[in-house]
């Protein structure tokens, strides 16, 4: 991995949002990083000169329209909260690539991986997917071309999932609970990216109860050795703390001193949280733990005050499932430039997947079709015929348009033309048509109804 | 009337002051190795002819707890500590002869683990054996629960009675462990010789017939009688800048944002005041390299002043960071930006010639004129300091927020006037306005506003109430309080009773008058919740007194 040079501190942005809640009891709540704020003030890590503590900061509109697609706006679906975290997240992005930290942590509320490019609404307690709202930045401002996002919180990232499943050079990487046990029910073996994109997203299935030992043997035996034949530019951790013994929503046996030992290994150039819901038992503990192995300080002296009365020892069924699995996503992934070839030429003129999507938060059910135009030189333009239903009355049905980063001219010249051509024809099947630009870094949306359009 | 003096490191002023006019001030050079004479030697030159039942209050700044420090003459203190997962102390750099002790309570303040009451007796006896006769007691979330430490000093004074004991969660409520330790560790180190100091002044004072209650400043500008500062000395550290803070500020009695420069012979020192109120330094006050509990104004102190020593680097002239001695005026053996002034306005100090020639000394080798030098030297002069107050405004913009309401009106200010303080404000401050386009403010009494601060400075507490109904206790952040409360206690009744307890603490130090002059500064209140229902709430609020002037003083007069 490329290593820059810049100064030893990690930068930290800290940002409760103590007046930001889903609902009063909802885990997603003003009172999520309260007693993490406690720890980490009363340990006084901020003081330390290994730590540089960032001020958080609005993401401007049009960072969220370089990945989302907002119905019926980005204003509507980012409250300012998300438009802090977001902006949070690009803050620590900016600091590393201007030298001023080795490393950062967005320690930030509400969180993103559930949120994909289409937003409908409010999905597994997010919105707007942080890790790529700052990915897109470190690409668009910083030029960075490869990147690995490893999602180590106890649900699928099924958002950042699918923002990236096209996608070649964005290495997708999510260890999680078994999707049959745990929301959102995805992120199984076979689930290994776009045709174009293949293998370049990896799903490890945890068994519950996998411990400390389990995770740390995915990381060394899969994580690791992938990243380093992958070799991205940065490392960003989508780091979730519900894999915690203590985590109300789910039935994983990691510990602090696992997480800690992880982001050591792992090294991550920025860190983003994500969910966690155990907000006394193991949140003040992950977090300093997460802050410390970023900063290599010692966190031998760092564990839960009930870390003792339990064994995070992996039992020897649950390691051979493990060593299978990690097994047989080697290879996939070792083989994935021949696959992604192969089906190059197998594919026609344009690819095509059916989807439905299922909003937990807000009951939102939404159908996708999308089609991904097969092209030798390029991962090819993106479009998404997206209809949702909002219960009995409200139905919303919209058209969007990706033009990747990485989109040759003629890929480019033919989404673009394929938008005029919508807002054309104007059929009325649609309410807003969308384009994601991100070659120019120009977004538009199209308001079918008042035939008016905005640009971003 | 009221005698304000300023104890600094070279020089202490003093001012008698009377319905907010000045009726005389003295100055003389600071005996740093006996500070009382220095401060009877101002004291006799203000009270001559003057009835000793006519002065209602004496208040000073002192460098002494700085000196003690910083000069390691502080007594041999040990550092006992209950610190319980987390940051491993043991391979840090702390302080000598600290110990570990095994024992644990969280941020709900729960016992989380019991303390090793072994390893305490342990350490009572090395401490004893090495002849260490100050110790601090200094427990992680001692403010939330002082079980531990209390328990850890009564053990350690049972078996060494003769132990000076100070505990973490008397010094400091606020959450953090590290400035805690450090504050109670400095505080037990200078306790004892700040009591001998306190006592010979208070003693020396009678001897001369005052009779007025003594009050000492501190750090956070206000402040406090001489009898509270025996259990805080550490909060009269940086007492001279925030006594040059108070004096702008009594200067100025408005609601402006005002930046006060304190130009003096080898520094310049920057303090804010926002819309009326002077700004704290985020972190406390930093003491020999340790961040520490004490609140202390946000200054920043440049090694720049008005005699800097000027000199010619290459083809770049340099002004400072040292001083060599006095401007060349005024007999000094190098050009200073005194001498730049001096010369650009005519020589209106000391000798002009002497200005003059030291300032040829740069000019001829660079090619330029005296004038293009002294005016260069002005200019480099007021460069630095207008972007180091633009430095200071920045860092303050850039604070951490924790709330959306906090991020979104993100605090930006405009800037209405420069106050400047010390003997090169008049001739330099006007240049510094006029920089960042707004008014200058140079006082008559600019020259003497620390003596003048200290004298009006009224006194200052802050307290912040943290409430748990769920574990039914309340604290204060202040004096180890605590105690039990009902399961209907609200907001209104968390309010109530901080209000409560700050006029206690205020009767108690004889300070009654100023209790009403509290506001509250913090309220936060969340749910705990436990599965989908709500089992409690937890309350923090904070009342102050903040820095203000006392009752007597309107304004000044001249």
């Amino acid at each position: 991995m490329k290593k820059r040079l810049c100064k030893e501190r990690t930068g930290l942005v800290f940002f409760p949002a103590f007046d930001w809640a889903i609902s009063p009891t909802h885990p997603e709540r003003e009172e999520r990083l309260l007693y993490t704020r406690d720890q980490l003030f009363e340990e006084g890590i901020m003081d330390l000169p290994q730590i540089l503590q960032l001020e958080p900061r609005l993401a401007e509109i049009k960072d969220i329209a370089r990945v989302h697609f907002c119905v019926p706006d980005i204003e509507f679906q980012a409250t300012k909260a998300h438009l802090i975290a977001a902006g949070s997240a690009i803050a620590i992005a900016d600091s590393l690539m201007k030298g001023e930290i080795k490393n950062g942590f967005a320690l930030v509320r509400p969180p993103g991986h559930h949120a994909m490019r289409v937003v409908h609404g409010n999905r597994g307690f997010c919105n707007i997917n942080n890790e790529a709202v700052m990915v897109e930045h470190l690409r668009k401002v910083y030029g960075i071309k490869r990147l690995a996002i490893i999602d180590t919180d106890v649900h699928h990232g099924d958002g950042t999932q699918d923002i990236y499943w096209h996608d070649p050079d964005v290495l997708f990487i999510s260890f999680h609970q078994d999707g049959r046990t745990l929301f959102p029910g995805s992120g199984f073996m076979d689930e290994l990216g776009g045709p174009l994109a293949f293998g370049t997203t990896l799903n490890i299935p945890l068994p519950p109860g996998t411990t400390d030992e389990g995770i740390l043997f995915v990381l060394d035996k899969l994580v690791l050795p992938v990243l380093d034949i992958f070799q991205p530019e940065l490392v960003i951790n989508s780091a979730g703390q519900d894999n915690h013994y203590k985590d109300p929503l789910a039935n994983m046996n990691f510990s602090t001193q696992g997480y800690a030992t992880l982001n050591k290994k792992l090294a991550p150039d920025i860190a983003v949280l994500e969910g966690g819901y155990s907000i006394e038992t193991a949140l003040p503990y992950i977090n300093m733990g997460i802050i410390m192995a970023m900063a290599g300080i010692d966190y031998s002296n760092l564990y839960e005050p009930d870390y003792y009365k339990y064994s995070f020892k992996e039992d020897s069924k649950r390691l051979k499932i493990l060593e299978t699995m990690v097994e047989q996503l080697f290879e996939v992934f070792n083989k994935r430039e021949v696959i992604q070839a192969n089906n190059r030429e197998k594919a026609g003129a344009f690819y095509e997947r059916q989807r439905h999507i299922f909003y937990d938060t807000d009951g939102i059910n939404e159908k996708q079709l999308e089609t991904v135009k097969v092209c030798p030189s390029c991962p090819g333009y993106i479009t998404i015929d997206s209809q949702a239903s909002h219960g009995r009355s409200k139905n919303s049905k919209i058209y969007c348009i990706v033009i990747p980063i990485q989109a040759c001219s003629d890929c480019q010249e033919k989404a673009r033309e394929k938008y005029e051509k919508k807002l054309m024809d104007n059929s009325g099947d649609f309410q807003y048509i969308y384009l994601q630009d991100r070659v120019a870094d120009n977004y538009r949306q199209y308001d079918c109804r008042k035939q008016k359009e905005i640009v971003l | 009337m009221l005698i304000g003096i300023d104890i600094g490191g070279t020089s202490t002023d003093g001012v008698l002051l009377q319905e907010g006019k000045i009726l005389s001030s003295a100055k003389c050079l600071t005996d740093e190795t006996d500070l009382q004479r220095s401060i009877f030697t101002i004291i006799d030159e203000l009270t001559q002819g003057v009835e000793k039942s006519n002065i209602t209050r004496v208040a000073l700044s002192t460098t002494l707890v700085t000196n003690i420090l910083a000069t390691g003459k502080g007594d041999k203190t040990a550092l006992v500590l209950i610190p319980g997962p987390g940051l491993n102390l043991k391979n840090m750099q702390l302080f000598p002869h600290t110990f570990i002790i095994d024992g644990a309570s969280d941020f709900r303040g729960r016992i989380i683990e019991p303390l090793n009451e072994e390893q305490v007796k342990k350490a009572g006896k090395l401490i004893s054996d090495a002849g260490i006769t100050k110790a601090a007691v200094v427990g992680k979330f001692s403010p939330r629960n002082s079980e531990h430490e209390r328990r850890a000093k009564e053990i350690l004074l049972k078996e060494y009675p003769k132990l000076e004991i100070t505990v973490g969660f008397e010094i400091s409520g606020q959450l953090n462990f590290l400035r805690r330790m450090a504050t109670a560790y400095y505080t037990a180190m200078t306790q004892e010789k700040w009591a001998k100091f306190a006592v010979s002044i208070e003693k020396a004072l009678r001897d001369r017939g005052i009779n007025s209650p003594v009050s000492i400043l501190k750090a956070d500008g206000g402040t406090m009688p001489l009898s509270i500062s025996l259990e805080h000395p550490c909060e009269t550290v940086f007492s001279g800048p925030a006594a040059s803070v108070m004096g702008a500020f009594a200067l100025t009695m408005d609601e402006e944002t005002s930046v006060v420069v304190d130009i003096g012979g080898t520094t310049t020192d920057l303090a804010l005041i926002l819309q009326g109120k002077p700004l704290y330094a985020s972190k406390g006050a930093i003491i020999e390299g340790h961040y520490t509990s004490i609140r202390s104004f946000n200054m920043l102190s440049i090694a720049l002043g008005g005699d800097s020593a000027v000199r010619l680097a290459g083809a770049q002239v340099t002004i400072g960071p040292d001083r060599v001695g006095l401007a060349a005026c005024f007999g000094g053996p190098i050009a200073t930006p005194t001498d730049a002034i001096n010369f650009l306005e005519d020589g209106e100090l000391g000798e002009l010639h002497l200005s003059q020639e030291a300032l040829e000394k740069i000019a001829a080798p660079l090619g330029i004129s005296v004038k293009e030098l002294a005016e260069l030297i002005v200019n480099q002069f007021v460069d630095s300091v207008e972007e180091n107050i633009k430095k200071m405004f920045k860092a303050w913009e850039e604070e951490p927020a924790y709330k959306v309401y906090e991020v979104v009106n993100k605090r930006s200010v405009q800037l209405d006037k420069v106050v400047g303080i010390g003997g090169a404000a008049k001739a330099f401050v006007p240049l510094i306005s006029k920089r960042l386009g707004c008014r200058s403010l140079v006082h008559s009494y600019a020259q003497v506003a620390n003596a003048l601060g200290a004298a009006v400075a009224r006194p200052t507490l802050s307290l912040i109430l943290h409430a748990d109904t769920q574990e039914k206790y309340y604290n204060l952040n202040f004096g180890g309080i605590s105690g039990k409360i009902p399961s209907n206690f609200n907001l209104d009744s968390a309010k109530e009773m901080a209000k409560k307890h700050l006029e206690e603490i205020m009767a108690k130090r004889g300070l009654v008058q100023f209790a009403n002059q509290s506001e509250f500064f913090l309220e936060e209140q969340f749910n705990t919740i436990s599965g989908y229902s709500t089992t409690g709430k937890l309350f923090d609020i904070g009342i102050q007194i903040a820095p203000g002037v006392i009752n007597e003083f309107r304004e000044v007069r001249s």
